[in-house]
């Protein structure tokens, strides 16, 4: 197999046009497009604007006397009961939730109206309001009861959104994410404080948890969208290789030498795999050195980005394989010639390469997830956000998924033994 | 230790190759000969088992080559009519790769290599890239790599096309000794036919996909007529002499030329010696002998009432 990649790193190398292509292209776009949208999508707050409603079905005084009226008569010693008292008032969850919504940086993008049920309800489907955030009857008195007593279920907060999956509602969902988990953590240690036993948990019912953890910079946005984008390029030129060697005759001459047809292919598919996973590195490092898009120094960062390549370099070159079975079987570059031409940009587009897909229909980011680059962009970006490996294991599972149906089908249209049909 | 055995070959309803037989004695070298379009490509790829037959078979020491690839792919070097090779490359390169294609271990291949670059004559420019090699070195390492892995039986598909006179000496010579000196089998396509004269024992002449004649170069050229051409130059004309020979019973025709005269007569008559005795009778001064054989070019012209190449 290493005669394979040595010969085909050596052509690719020599072939100047083809480095210009690889590397300095999509260096010269992440420059271009990351410094003139930087604008558009960083740390903008103002462009940010939740309108939420908040229905109290709670009374939240009434739940704290109720509270500490359990308490007392639960026969716990004079100091525990004057403790939790004290608790009561100072982890009053829905106070704490309003503060956190009052505070002054958040207000600016969050619009807080108190609202009826009803009335919530006919504004979040007009659109009026972008999500309805209901406080439960009894929610102070359950949600401390299980917090600070360990005694039932808690309560949950019903949080209402009109458009699922949209950036203003992933930013409610999230909100309401920290504070919950902030909450427990802080109730663990109060109940341990008061000598009870763990605690329970207040949750948040009817929603998901998704995406944006630290906000993306528009150059780290292209350097990853213009990496992926120019990644699916190798496979193309491999293809195009390929079909060279094909029509030369320099195919015919590594059949004759007895060379296994399928060690061809895979000797083509591994040297697309090892040079789309260099392409990608040298961009990222390119991009970190001279844009300071990425931390140089972080080693466990680092580990991360490369293993998404390497997920990502294994797809591109599966794609490689199927391009080249093609090229051989039907003896033309029309497949690589629609990949490159016509496919890569679909895909680049679907796949969020040049903006992201937040506006778009749902069909087309479904789509797009499912392209490499579209699933290798996710990866990417929630590992820039920081999130951890668990959140990467959807994305790189798509990866995978196209790579092994890509390699399944290259491995059934590559002509056996004969290098000529019919 | 090769056969063609009534190979046809059809692509999408046309015949190409008709009823093909074809043998190679080892040691032998063999030219086949034809015009563009004659077959002879495919005829090739049938051989090196690239292209199955629509029918008829192909033999290597009697077992079938279409059944069981490896076999002959082991013991032939195939030398492409276009240059197989990677142009990026060095020549060096190309033929390292090509080589443990084969399987040959680094060290074996190195001595190969320098061995094969020594054969063609490229030794000095072997690290140098294909691109910026002339038409005639392409030609010399596209037949190199064909030589690396030792074959017993060469198969060369036009390997002097399009090249300068020099170079297509030295390689013509060069097949020459490796089936001379080395007993390698050789099967030599061509539509020069001066190539083939030149090389081969046995020639196989073949016209839309047919083999229409073949045999030794003696037996082709006994297919044309029975007569030779004698072409006689004198310092002046001898009218009187010319007169008698015109007359002479042994002689079919005789016709004045510029300087002298042409003579038709049957093949192997040895008329020369009688001719020179009446020259020497009239005193007459001869600057130059002529004695033409047909060619097989001629051969051809004769079979098909074409010319080989246009
Ligand atoms: N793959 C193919 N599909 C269709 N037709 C083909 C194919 N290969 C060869 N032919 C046809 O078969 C005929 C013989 O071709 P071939 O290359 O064997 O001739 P050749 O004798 O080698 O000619 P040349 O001297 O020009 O190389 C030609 O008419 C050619 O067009
Ligand atoms: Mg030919």
């Amino acid at each position: 197999m290493r005669p394979f990649l040595i010969k085909d790193f050596k052509i690719m190398l020599r072939d100047r046009s083809e480095l210009v292509a690889l590397l300095l292209m999509p260096f010269i776009i992440m420059g271009i497009l990351g410094t003139a949208l930087s604008g558009v999508m960083e740390g903008d707050t103002s462009s940010i604007d939740i309108q939420l409603a908040v229905v109290e079905e709670d009374a939240q005084q009434e739940g704290i006397a109720a509270f500490q009226e359990q308490v007392r008569n639960s026969g716990v010693p004079p100091e525990a009961e004057e403790e939790l008292a004290a608790a009561a008032e100072h982890m009053n969850p829905a106070r704490l939730l309003n503060n956190m919504l009052e505070d002054p940086e958040l207000s600016e993008m969050i619009h807080v109206q108190t609202m009826e049920q009803s009335d919530a309800q006919a504004a979040v489907r007009a659109g009026d309001v972008d999500a309805v955030l209901t406080f439960p009857e009894h929610f102070t008195e359950d949600t401390l009861n299980a917090m600070l007593m360990n005694n039932g279920n808690g309560s949950e907060l019903e949080l209402l959104v009109s458009d699922e999956g949209s950036i203003n509602t992933t930013i409610m969902e999230d909100l309401l994410a920290g504070f919950t988990d902030n909450l427990n953590a802080e109730s663990a240690i109060a109940a341990a404080g008061a000598g009870g036993e763990e605690a329970a948990s207040i949750e948040i019912g009817g929603t998901e948890t998704l995406s944006q953890n630290e906000p993306v910079s528009a150059m780290q946005y292209y350097s990853i969208g213009m990496a992926v984008m120019f990644v699916l390029y190798v496979a193309g030129t491999i293809a195009s290789k390929a079909f060279v060697e094909k029509q030369q005759q320099v195919y015919n001459r590594i059949i004759l030498s007895g060379t296994k047809t399928w060690k061809y292919l895979a000797g083509k598919i591994i040297s697309t795999a090892v040079i789309a996973f260099v392409q990608l590195t040298i961009l990222f490092i390119l991009s970190a050195l001279v844009f300071r898009t990425f931390e140089l120094t972080s080693f466990s960062f680092w580990i991360g980005m490369l293993g998404i390549s390497a997920v990502l370099a294994v797809c591109v070159g599966c794609i490689g394989g199927l391009l080249t079975s093609l090229s051989i079987r039907t003896e033309s570059d029309t497949a690589s010639g629609v990949f490159t031409g016509v496919i890569v940009t679909l895909f680049a587009f679907a796949g969020g390469s040049f903006f992201p897909l937040d506006g778009m229909p749902a069909f087309i980011s479904a789509f797009g997830s499912w392209t490499p680059n579209g699933a290798a962009m996710n990866a990417y970006i929630r590992w820039v956000q920081g999130f951890g490996w668990s959140e990467l294991a959807w994305p790189i599972m798509q990866i995978s998924l196209v790579s092994i149906a890509a390699a399944i089908i290259s491995f059934l249209v590559f002509p056996r033994r004969r290098s000529v049909s019919s | 230790m090769l056969e063609v055995e009534n190979v046809s070959k059809s692509f999408k309803g046309r015949n190409v190759v008709e009823g093909m037989n074809l043998y190679l004695e080892k040691g032998e070298s063999i030219g086949l000969l034809g015009p563009n379009g004659a077959g002879k490509s495919t005829t090739i790829s049938i051989i090196s088992s690239l292209i199955k037959p629509s029918s008829g078979d192909v033999k290597l020491n009697g077992s079938s080559v279409i059944k069981k690839p490896a076999a002959i792919r082991k013991v032939i070097g195939i030398v492409p009519q276009d240059i197989a090779l990677y142009e990026e490359l060095s020549a060096y390169e190309n033929l390292l790769f090509f080589g443990q294609m084969y399987g040959m271990s680094k060290a074996g291949l190195a001595a190969k290599i320098q061995e094969v670059c020594r054969l063609v004559g490229l030794e000095d420019r072997q690290k140098d890239i294909v691109k910026t090699y002339s038409g005639g070195m392409k030609r010399r390492v596209n037949i190199a790599a064909a030589l690396l892995h030792d074959p017993e039986i060469l198969i060369m598909d036009e390997p002097t096309v399009g090249i300068d006179p020099q170079s297509r000496s030295y390689i013509l010579e060069m097949i020459r000794n490796l089936n001379i000196e080395r007993g390698m089998t050789v099967l030599y396509t061509s539509h020069y036919m001066e190539e083939v004269e030149r090389l081969c024992d046995r020639v196989y002449i073949m016209d839309h996909g047919k083999v229409i004649s073949s045999g030794t170069k003696e037996e082709l050229k006994n297919i044309l007529s029975a007569e030779e051409t004698i072409y006689i130059d004198f310092d002046r004309v001898y009218p009187a002499m010319y007169d008698e020979l015109q007359h002479h019973q042994d002689i079919l025709r005789a016709s004045e030329t510029e300087n002298g005269l042409k003579l038709i007569v049957p093949k192997g008559s040895r008329l020369l010696s009688r001719v020179f005795q009446i020259t020497e009778r009239h005193k007459a001064q001869v600057t130059n002998v002529n004695v033409s054989v047909p060619s097989l070019e001629d051969v051809f012209l004769h079979l098909t009432g074409r010319k080989l190449r246009d």
